[in-house]
Order: C-alpha cells, then sequence, then structure tokens
C-alpha cells in the first residue's frame, strides 16, 4: 500500500467506522466481494462522502446481498436492470454520488441493452461491474465472460461459446470512462474508485473478481500472477482509445489494471440537457406548475 | 340530441389528418361541443381512414355512428365507408374520373344522397395550386355547404400553413374558390353565446395533468396509442424544464421512473399493453420496495401486436394482476379530456402517500380523441407527497422507513436528507430494509404492504352515478363507456325512458358501498365493457351479483351511442 493512501485511510479511519454495518455478511470464504466492499468504504471514506451525499445502487447476484452490508442510502433492484435505476436515481438528483453494482451475468446477458445505452448517454455515475465470470448466487452456472470449455453446472460438458470481451465491447460504444482493478488487491481497487467517482460521466470499473467456489478457471492465483498496473507501460495514453482496445484484448496472459482509457471532452447527460442548466435538482421542484400557455 | 356528424374518409397519408384538423379548428371557434376521433391503420401510407367529428349546441361526449355529412378524398374511401352515410346525407368530394364511380353515384342517388363535387385536380390545376390542394378545396366547399363565418376557416388555413407562406397565398386562393363553388345546403345554426372552447384529446390532457401537478421527469418508449404524451411532453420541455428521455425499451423506462421516484421526484411512463408487460416485474419490485411509481397504459386490443391503433379495454385484468407476489397497487381509468387532467394528479398523491403502483388505463378512443374543454382548473387538486419533512428529519430513524404499521404506510424520506439512511430491498427485509428470510418478519412484512390496499380503499372515492338512483335499465362501466352512456342517458331522458349508469374511475381496489346500494335500487343492470370477458364485470360478480346482461365490444371500435340504444331497446 502506498503511504499516501495509508495516510489517508488513517485520516479517515471514523469514516470507515461509520460505514461498517454488524449485519452478517453472506460471502463464501475468500470471497472478492469482501475486498471490493472494502475498497469501496475506503473510497467514499478518503472522498469524504457521507451518508447523506450518496446513493449506493445494488443489482442481484453475490455482489447484491452487500446492500445490506455498508450505512447508506442503498437499493437493491431487480437482476439485471441496475444501470437504469442508478441512471433515474441519478437524473432525479445530480448532487448526490451514485455507485451502481452488478456482475457479468446482470451486466452481459440480462441487462446488456442498459449498458450500451449507458455508455452511449455517458449517464454521470460510477459502475462497478463485478466480473466473476460465472453465476454464483445461483450456484455456479456459465455467464458470458465464462472461458470456453470450463465445465459448470447446466453445461456439465464444457461451455461451448466464446466468452465475450467486457472492456473491448465497452470500448466499441465510445465510453467516456474505462477502468479495470482486481479484487486481490484493495490499494489499487480503492484508487481506481476514486479515479472513476471523480469523472464527470459513466465510469465503467471492471473489477477481476475472484470465486473460490465456482470459477475453478481462473481463481485469485491465475489472476494475481496475470494483473499488471498500466502506470508500468511505457509511454501508454489513456487518451488513445486504440492504446487501450489493444491492450484490453488480451484475456490469457497479461491483464493491465488501471484507468485504461478516458475521454473528458465527452459531455455527460446532465450537461447536455440545456432545459437544466443552472437549475436545482429535479427533487426539489416538485410543485404544481401552470399549464398556461401549453394547450 | 341535437348533432351534426361529420365524416371525412380516405387513404392514410392524403391529408386526411390535417384536413380534420383544419374543419375542427375553424368550428371549435363557433362555441359548439365537439368530439372527434379518427380511425386508421398501423401504417404511414394507404390503406383506409377515417377522422369523425359530431358537432353539438349542448354537451357531448361520444361518437355516434354513422355520418350526415361525408368528405371523400379518394375513391377508395367512398367506397369503404360508403354504409356510413345515411340515406339523404351528403357526400362532398373531388374525384374527377366520374366514369369510374358511376355505380357508386347512383347507389348514393338511390339512396337520396345529394353529392356536391368539383374536379379537384383540374380545378386547383386552373387555379396556379398543387395536387395536395385538393384538400383546401374541399374544406372550402364544406364549409359553405355549413354556411358558417369564411373568416373563421381561413384564419385555420393561415395557422395550418403559416411556416409555409409560400404555398398559403395559393392555399387561400383555392379555399375561396370551394367556398364559392357551392350553396350553403345545411341549417345547423351556432350556439348562442359563442363560448370558444379549447379542443383537446386524451394524451395531451394526460401529459398537462402531470405537468400541473409537478411531475419533473417523465420516461418512455414509443408504443402506440401513447406515444403522443412522449411527443407532447418534448415539445412542452422548453416551457416545463423537465427532463423528458426516450428509453432504449419498456423495461429501463419503468426503471427510471423508479430511480427517479425512489430519489424523490415525480416521474411516470406511458405505454400500451406489450410495453406494460415487460414493465411488470419492474412494477413488482415497487410493490416490494414501496416506491411510487405512476405508469399510464392506453389500451388496443390485443394479444401480441392486435390492432395496434384500434381501441379496447382488454388490459385491466393485466394491470390488476400485474407482476408476481402479492402486494397493494391502485388500477385506475380515464373517460376523457376532462377527467385525463384531473385524475393523473390523483394517481401522483396516492402513488406517493400509499408508496405503491398506480396503473392508469387510457384507451385509444381516449387517447387520441378530441374533446372541446374549458380551460382546466388549475390548483384544485393539492399535491400530496406522504414525506417527512422538517424537523422531524432529525429525529426519525432508520428503521421507521418499512415500520410494521396498522394501516400497512410506514414513513418515506428522500433519500440524503436524513441521517437515516435505509435499504430500499428488493430481497425481503425487516423495517430498515436488511435482508430477512427469517419467517415470522417476513410474514409480519408481506401482511404490512398487502395491509395498505385496505387503508387505499377507505381513502378512496365511490363509483359516480349518472342519472336518478333507480332506473328501468342500469349500466356499469368504466373508461370511455361513461362518454357513451352520457349521451346515451341525455338521449333517452329526452325520450322519456330512464337509463341509469354507474362509473368506475377507481377500479382497484373495488369500493362496494355505493355499489351495493345500486344493486338494491335497479333490477335491470347491465355491464358495458370494451372486451371480450368482461373482465371488470367479474370483479362485481365475485362479489354475488348477477348481471341481466353484458354488452360487450372487442372488435377494436368504440361502443357508438347507437349500439347502446339498440341494446337498451331490446332489453328495456
Amino acid at each position: 500500500m502506498s503511504l499516501p493512501l495509508l495516510n489517508n485511510l488513517v485520516k479517515h479511519k471514523d469514516r470507515i467506522t461509520e460505514l461498517e454495518t454488524e449485519n452478517v455478511i453472506t460471502w463464501c470464504s475468500g470471497c472478492g466481494n469482501f475486498g471490493i466492499l472494502n475498497a469501496v468504504m475506503h473510497a467514499l471514506a478518503i472522498e469524504e462522502v457521507g451518508v447523506k451525499d450518496a446513493v449506493l445502487c445494488f443489482d442481484v447476484g453475490c455482489n447484491g446481498n452487500a446492500s445490506h452490508n455498508i450505512n447508506a442510502y442503498t437499493i437493491h433492484g431487480l437482476h439485471g436492470r441496475v444501470l437504469s435505476l442508478a441512471a433515474g436515481a441519478k437524473i432525479a438528483n445530480p448532487d448526490k454520488k451514485v455507485i451502481a453494482f452488478a456482475g457479468d451475468g446482470a451486466t452481459f446477458s440480462e441487462g446488456v441493452n442498459h449498458l450500451v445505452h449507458s455508455v452511449r448517454n455517458n449517464f454521470p455515475f460510477v459502475f462497478i461491474f463485478h466480473n466473476n465470470e460465472n453465476y454464483g448466487l445461483t450456484t455456479g452456472q456459465p455467464s458470458s465472460t465464462t472461458k470456453c470449455g470450463a465445465k459448470m453446472n447446466s453445461a456439465p460438458e464444457g461451455v461451448t461459446a466464446a466468452p465475450l470481451n467486457p472492456l473491448q465491447f465497452v470500448l466499441s460504444l465510445g465510453p467516456s470512462f474505462v477502468a479495470r482493478t482486481y479484487s486481490g488487491n484493495i490499494t489499487h481497487m480503492t484508487e481506481t474508485i476514486q479515479a472513476a467517482m471523480n469523472h464527470k460521466g459513466f465510469a465503467f470499473v471492471e473489477v477481476l473478481q475472484a470465486c473460490p467456489t465456482y470459477n475453478r478457471e481462473t481463481p485469485d492465483e491465475w489472476y494475481a500472477e496475470r494483473v499488471r498496473d498500466v502506470k508500468d507501460l511505457e509511454d501508454y495514453d489513456n487518451t488513445d482509445i486504440w492504446a487501450a482496445r489493444r491492450i484490453v484484448e488480451d484475456l490469457d496472459e497479461k491483464f493491465y489494471m488501471g484507468v485504461l482509457y478516458k475521454n473528458e471532452m465527452l459531455a455527460d447527460f446532465m450537461s447536455l440537457q440545456p432545459n437544466r442548466e443552472g437549475r436545482k435538482p429535479l427533487v426539489d421542484e416538485v410543485e404544481p406548475m401552470s399549464i398556461d400557455g401549453m394547450y | 340530441m341535437n348533432r351534426l356528424r361529420l365524416k371525412i374518409v380516405g387513404a392514410s397519408g392524403t391529408g386526411l389528418l390535417s384536413t380534420g384538423d383544419i374543419l375542427t379548428n375553424a368550428l371549435s371557434d363557433l362555441g359548439f361541443y365537439a368530439v372527434s376521433d379518427r380511425e386508421f391503420p398501423s401504417l404511414i401510407k394507404g390503406g383506409h381512414s377515417s377522422y369523425s367529428l359530431n358537432l353539438s349546441p349542448d354537451p357531448v361526449y361520444a361518437l355516434s355512428s354513422g355520418a350526415d355529412i361525408m368528405i371523400a378524398l379518394d375513391k377508395n374511401g367512398m367506397e369503404t365507408y360508403k354504409d356510413e352515410l345515411k340515406d339523404g346525407g351528403i357526400l362532398v368530394h373531388a374525384y374527377e374520373r366520374f366514369g369510374g364511380i358511376k355505380a357508386l353515384m347512383e347507389e348514393f342517388e338511390s339512396r337520396g344522397v345529394e353529392v356536391v363535387s368539383a374536379p379537384g385536380r383540374k380545378t386547383v390545376a386552373e387555379l396556379g395550386g398543387n395536387n395536395l390542394m385538393v384538400n383546401v378545396l374541399l374544406v372550402g366547399m364544406v364549409w359553405k355547404l355549413l354556411g358558417y363565418d369564411y373568416g373563421l376557416v381561413e384564419q385555420a388555413i393561415k395557422e395550418k400553413f403559416a411556416s409555409k407562406p409560400k404555398l398559403l397565398e395559393m392555399d387561400l386562393i383555392v379555399l375561396k374558390h370551394g367556398f364559392d363553388l357551392v350553396e350553403t345546403k345545411v341549417d345547423f345554426p351556432v350556439p348562442e353565446g359563442n363560448t370558444v372552447r379549447r379542443f383537446i384529446n386524451g394524451n395531451r390532457a394526460i401529459t398537462l395533468g402531470a405537468i400541473h401537478a409537478g411531475c419533473r421527469a417523465y420516461y418512455a418508449y414509443p408504443m402506440s396509442p401513447a406515444s403522443s404524451v412522449l411527443t407532447y411532453m418534448a415539445e412542452l420541455q422548453p416551457k416545463t424544464k423537465m427532463i423528458v428521455k426516450q428509453a432504449e425499451d419498456e423495461i429501463t423506462a419503468a426503471q427510471l421512473v423508479i430511480g427517479s421516484m425512489y430519489m424523490g421526484t415525480r416521474a411516470m411512463t406511458a405505454t400500451s399493453g406489450g410495453g406494460f408487460d415487460l414493465m411488470t416485474e419492474s412494477v413488482s419490485l415497487v410493490g416490494m420496495i414501496e416506491t411510487p411509481f405512476v405508469a399510464v397504459i392506453a389500451q388496443r386490443p390485443g394479444p401480441a401486436t392486435g390492432l395496434p391503433t384500434w381501441t379496447g379495454q382488454g388490459d385491466y385484468q393485466m394491470a390488476k394482476y400485474s407482476g408476481h407476489g402479492e402486494y397493494a397497487r391502485l388500477v385506475m381509468a380515464v373517460s376523457n379530456a376532462q377527467d385525463s387532467f384531473e385524475l393523473i394528479q390523483h394517481a401522483f398523491n396516492y402513488a406517493e402517500v400509499y408508496q405503491i403502483p398506480v396503473i392508469v388505463l387510457t384507451e385509444k378512443q381516449i387517447a387520441e380523441s378530441l374533446w372541446t374543454v374549458d380551460d382546466f382548473e388549475e390548483g384544485a387538486i393539492p399535491i400530496q407527497r406522504g414525506l417527512v419533512t422538517g424537523a422531524e428529519l432529525e429525529s426519525i430513524e432508520s428503521n421507521d422507513r418499512y415500520r410494521i404499521t396498522e394501516d400497512g404506510v410506514s414513513k418515506r424520506w428522500i433519500p440524503g436528507s436524513s441521517s437515516a439512511y435505509y435499504f430500499a430491498n428488493g430481497d425481503e427485509h425487516l423495517e430498515d430494509g436488511t435482508l430477512t428470510e427469517d419467517a415470522e418478519p417476513s410474514k409480519q412484512m408481506i401482511a404490512k404492504r398487502i395491509r395498505k390496499a385496505d387503508t387505499l380503499r377507505d381513502a378512496l372515492p365511490e363509483p359516480d352515478l349518472y342519472g336518478e338512483a333507480s332506473a328501468d335499465i342500469s349500466f356499469i362501466g368504466w373508461g370511455s363507456s361513461r362518454n357513451v352512456m352520457m349521451d346515451t342517458i341525455a338521449k333517452f331522458k329526452a325520450e322519456g325512458k330512464s337509463v341509469n349508469y354507474l362509473h368506475y374511475s377507481y377500479l382497484f381496489p373495488l369500493k362496494t358501498d355505493v355499489l351495493e346500494q345500486f344493486m338494491k335500487d335497479n333490477k335491470n343492470v347491465h355491464l358495458i365493457e370494451g372486451n371480450y370477458t368482461g373482465q371488470f364485470g367479474q370483479d362485481i360478480e365475485a362479489r354475488g351479483h348477477k348481471f341481466a346482461g353484458k354488452l360487450l365490444k372487442w372488435n377494436g371500435r368504440p361502443i357508438y351511442v347507437e349500439e347502446v340504444s339498440e341494446y337498451i331497446n331490446q332489453n328495456l
């Protein structure tokens, strides 16, 4: 852990404690979700986002069971739909930090259309994509990111369809922020989530997530050997989308982490609403409106 | 009832709608009460369409079938709709290949129809205009037939073509020429007082009602006959400063509404039955997390794509049973422009106070029919939000959010307005939203949410009774049935026969006090509904009542005054 981050954590330790609940955590031992939840708490604490300042939106899946494991306003919606739910929340009150969480099943199967249009619209919130390459909560069925040939529940002879490349897919949509991190490295996750929180636009953060129970193809150690920090890559320009597309192509040997791509010139959804310029959030505008002149 | 029935017929894309609009706008300035509707197939060009307009010096709510004057824009229109023109009526057309319509003209002649015609294209060409101006020629002819002030139709044309000044000049020449071609043949005097009224359709009225109620975000996916709400919301955006967003599908639209409502603003969506099918899982989420939700279903006949541009009342039970699991909800239904404006405001109040999904049913014939209305009354329905505000935000605690209460309603506050955070959990939960799968708290929480239905039922208004308390023949219905029944009651009253009607704007949960009295007071009670199975009637039958008969219609067409009259005469 870097010294500045450590100092920051010490400085904000009370905030971190405030975020912790006593509710029972129901993940398997060794699950990547523990680390992700901690990193989220660290990032919120360091960024000094208080309980009144944020809304956390959870999809259905193992990650969604965190919805009551953090002392915050949370909403735990339907499977596959969290991006639209979070967009609705953010539009209504852009003053709040909105962070959405969903797994690979929700993001790349049940609700892939919402991902496409969240990127297109550049809705200004953070999306933490938990990629553990399977449906954990329903006991280990393959997802669209499961490796070909993996023997899974519902595919006992091995998965036949080729996996999707999540970041290649997102980059093809013309995003404004794409990052990758790894559930075995809380420091890196914290810093990446902080960077996403400070981005003005749709911030897509893939977390390569260990699933010790069902993902035997790419366990924690498998990732640990393969992850690299993009900062160590000489001359890497994270405003060059083709550079990003080249390094995310590899899903076998080298997984580059960090902010892989950002385009700060891309206007976010809210700043493209000329009628909303200089106005209070929609939540503060509910009052009778005269319809004079509207017939 | 004294009414004049105009019907414009022709292929889609021949300017039928704009012809109807011009006449309607000109006529609305004369102080008549009016109702209009259009029939058209689900395509852009070709196919048969019609635009019906009924005028009366007295209030008029529903369309009468048939026509006194038919304006035919083409030969196909004449052929398709010829039987709807009354014997002795007037046919106005500008078809010039008279050889091709010889048989048709002979048929009209034998029925005593007076044909008023001009060779349209030839006439317009001689004046220097183009083929599209034939409709303007027809408008001029019709206006003269009716004998109304030329200045009004001239003004209507000027407004319609304001954006095309070059063409306008020629249009006015053509209009005047048409006007001068014919003689006045209709004696339908302008009402005294000359009150100018608004002419507005149901979807526009719903849009205005929502805006007036403080709705700040509108999300939708296009689907007939709900699409025009999206069009109107978008058009009015510069005035309302709302967020109006076309979503990638209906699921998204519903989720955007939930997210925005959860956050504490007012948002809504509108769709038709198929789109609402996609929203139903989201409705179930709303039932669970007790977030307000307002959706309008503009009904058209299903199943599947069904009859996309036609009307019906086939989705009541779908709305009532939509979404898995058991939870409280409100299903209500509008009838016309006036109550569309009012009921959508109530929908927001009920949704917020009871933290439930509210489903507002409209119908194609309500969504697109135009009615004359006086200006809507503003401020008559105060906004009720049911939110914790002010000092109480300091004292509430997380457990208040889903507190088990006697009436089922717990406190709700805007996320971020208090340090008492809560989990809006789609999983079963404890009072602060913490997930639970334990038997006892689950049992209590499920019961709490369902108890809200009883609390809501107590708060809802009783159905409206039209006509006397007791009558020779009685009807119960909802939605557009009110329009046809109000015209029917007036018609039979004039004939000295008593008809009454019990109208439900709030269908579910069912109010029963007035119903029970109505069933005691009346012995010849019939159901009137625009579907095959008598869906709402089943709720009344479930209380042990029997209908003497059922007037049901499911072919996509409205129930006309004449049909109800015939039914009454058979059952009286």
